[in-house]
């Protein structure tokens, strides 16, 4: 039993690691897709609503 | 009910881009984003050509049918439009799409590449016509106005023609008999596979 | 000169000048009929349409930084949506609920499979807790991956008409969630599976053996001679190990959508991802039935990690036999009450 809980719990708390991991190595599309030669500030949150 | 469509007569683009200004300002949709984009095939050579492309709002949709959740509906007019509120943000539109037309504020997890966004015919979304939250959400709502898309009213050239499909299959047809040729009507055998041409 | 206004109302007029201007035409080189054709060599979409091979997309040249911008049509988008709603959930209907009849049926043939000389009330250790953690770790997420993963699959059609539209694509926002971050532990587990359990699973000749006996499966009484993973459990190893890789790295690129880049290769991995789950499922099914109602005394080995002496010497004698003689004393361990844990 101790060792079915501690998995359990080893797999939640692995998994808001990774969820923090990834959300950190998240990119917008305007960063993302954006070439040296262009400035980007802030594209607007029109249509994609609050970053 | 007229069934809208969007024909871009190849041969009269010239990639000026005022049909993807237009919906980029019309919409405010942010850098990143590309609704509607003009792709050029065999650049530089003889027989270049340009087609302005965006969401065809094909006949039998493939977004809709593989949308894990049934986000798309598609309007009398037959646009086809989704809702940002049940959309997960899974991508799978994307790869059915013939057209590429689905579009990820974010590069990254499946999971989180935000709420897909694409080309609404100007028509809107789910939300009340022409109101603020419909307007952030999915841009501007012309045709509840009773206008026709802007991409296809700023195009320079009248290549880009939105309307009734079959009128602007006319348009097309006469303009091809007038002048001698035509390079097809990009994209309509696979979005409309009911009625390829007109 | 006095003379060029008179010329203008000459009556010929008119005529003459398109006389002389059809001169020009006819001289020309791109006379009436045009021996330089502008637009032959202008694209056309069916000849670039028929051209096509399988998987081919039209593409151009994009001002867009973004590559995927650069095609123009891919055709291949609709025979992935032919697959996935059309022959993907007649493989996973077909592989789960038939896996499903299957073990109903071998369920009211063959019965639970007993222990043929009943409990002896005294255990000897199986699994040691970190293996057990390791396989709950594994199998835990693994649960939550298939639902999720089915959920993608069959949920529109199942559960939607059930609980209306908002309320499932709620669900689904949590279940993709789940199904995204609980796979790094999922292939966590994998890895260390495969590194304390390989020595363990390498086929031998004993497992032809086993085999050709059925496992003992379909005759009371019948009990092959095996080792400490006899050949069913060394197939459902590397069932998992493969079918476990197979998903990672699909599953891998999927999340990262980028590393691939272009949505044909995008599409063969979920192709792979989704046919793949769909047996890997069905074959955990049957994991899970032979280790808990299918099989009296199997749980044990995960459950508690220790195990009937008579249901390890039926079913794994020579595994009891090389324990009893490292533990050196040829008596068994001393008989104690099973925890309750």
């Amino acid at each position: 039993m101790k060792s079915f809980v501690a998995a359990l719990a080893f797999a939640v708390v692995a998994a808001v690691g990774v969820a923090m991991v990834l959300s950190s190595i998240q990119e917008p599309s305007s960063v993302a897709f954006t070439t040296t030669g262009a400035r980007v500030g802030d594209p607007g949150h029109n249509l994609i609503g609050p970053s | 009910m007229a069934r809208v469509k969007f024909l871009c007569d190849a041969d009269r683009c010239i990639e000026c881009n005022a049909c993807v200004t237009a919906c980029k300002n019309e919409h405010e949709v942010p850098w990143g984003i590309n609704r509607r984009r003009v792709v050029t095939i065999n650049d530089g050579k003889p027989g270049e050509r340009s087609v302005s492309m965006a969401c065809m709002h094909c006949t039998d949709a493939p977004c809709a049918a593989v949308c894990p959740v049934s986000c798309f509906y598609t309007t009398a007019d037959g646009v086809v439009l989704h809702s940002k509120d049940l959309c997960i943000g899974c991508g799978y539109c994307f790869y059915a799409c013939p057209f590429g037309a689905p579009q990820y504020p974010k590069v990254g997890n499946f999971g989180s590449r935000g709420k897909m966004d694409k080309c609404t015919y100007c028509a809107g979304g789910p939300e009340a016509d022409s109101t603020p939250a419909e307007y952030a959400k999915y841009g501007a709502n012309r045709l509840a106005e009773g206008k026709l898309p802007l991409c296809a009213e700023m195009c320079s050239t009248k290549s880009l023609l939105a309307g009734d499909g079959a009128i602007i299959a006319e348009i097309y047809k006469e303009r091809v008999m007038k002048r001698g040729y035509g390079s097809g009507m990009w994209g309509w055998k696979t979005a409309y596979s009911d009625s390829p041409t007109g | 000169m006095p003379g060029s206004l008179s010329i203008l109302k000459f009556a010929g007029f008119k005529p003459l000048l398109g006389a002389f201007a059809l001169l020009f035409v006819l001289a020309s080189p791109a006379a009436a009929q045009l021996s330089f054709k502008p637009t032959a060599e202008a694209v056309q979409e069916d000849k670039l349409l028929n051209a096509l091979k399988e998987g081919d997309k039209i593409s151009g040249r994009v001002s867009i930084p973004d590559g995927s911008a650069a095609n123009l049509i891919q055709p291949a988008g609709r025979d992935w949506r032919d697959f996935h709603r059309g022959k993907l959930p007649w493989i996973g209907g077909i592989a789960i609920l038939g896996m499903v009849a299957l073990l109903t049926i071998f369920l009211m043939v063959r019965g639970r499979i007993r222990i043929h000389k009943g409990f002896s009330g005294r255990t000897i250790l199986r699994f040691a807790s970190f293996e057990r953690f390791t396989h709950w770790l594994t199998a835990s997420c693994f649960i939550i991956l298939a639902l999720s993963g089915l959920n993608v699959s069959f949920g529109r059609t199942l559960i939607l008409p059930l609980f209306g539209a908002d309320a499932f694509s709620a669900m689904s926002t949590y279940a993709k969630l789940a199904h995204n971050y609980l796979a790094f532990p999922f292939m966590l587990g994998l890895v260390i599976m495969f590194l304390i359990w390989i020595k363990d699973n390498i086929p031998g000749k004993l497992d032809i053996e086993w085999i050709k006996q059925g496992g003992g499966l379909l005759y009371k009484g019948k009990h092959p001679p095996a080792k400490r993973f006899n050949a069913g459990q060394k197939g459902i190893f590397w069932i998992v190990i493969v079918g476990g890789a197979l998903m990672s790295v699909s599953g891998w690129f999927l999340l990262f959508p980028y590393l691939p880049g272009n949505v044909t290769a995008l599409q063969l991995w979920t192709v792979i991802h989704a046919v793949i789950a769909m047996l890997f499922i069905a074959a955990m099914l049957a994991h899970i039935y032979i280790g808990s109602i299918g099989m009296e005394g199997a749980f044990d080995a995960m459950g508690t990690g220790e195990v009937d002496l008579n249901w390890a010497k039926e079913h794994h004698s020579l595994w009891v036999e090389e324990e009893q003689k490292k533990a050196g004393a040829p008596s068994d361990r001393t008989p104690h009450a099973v925890p309750a844990e």
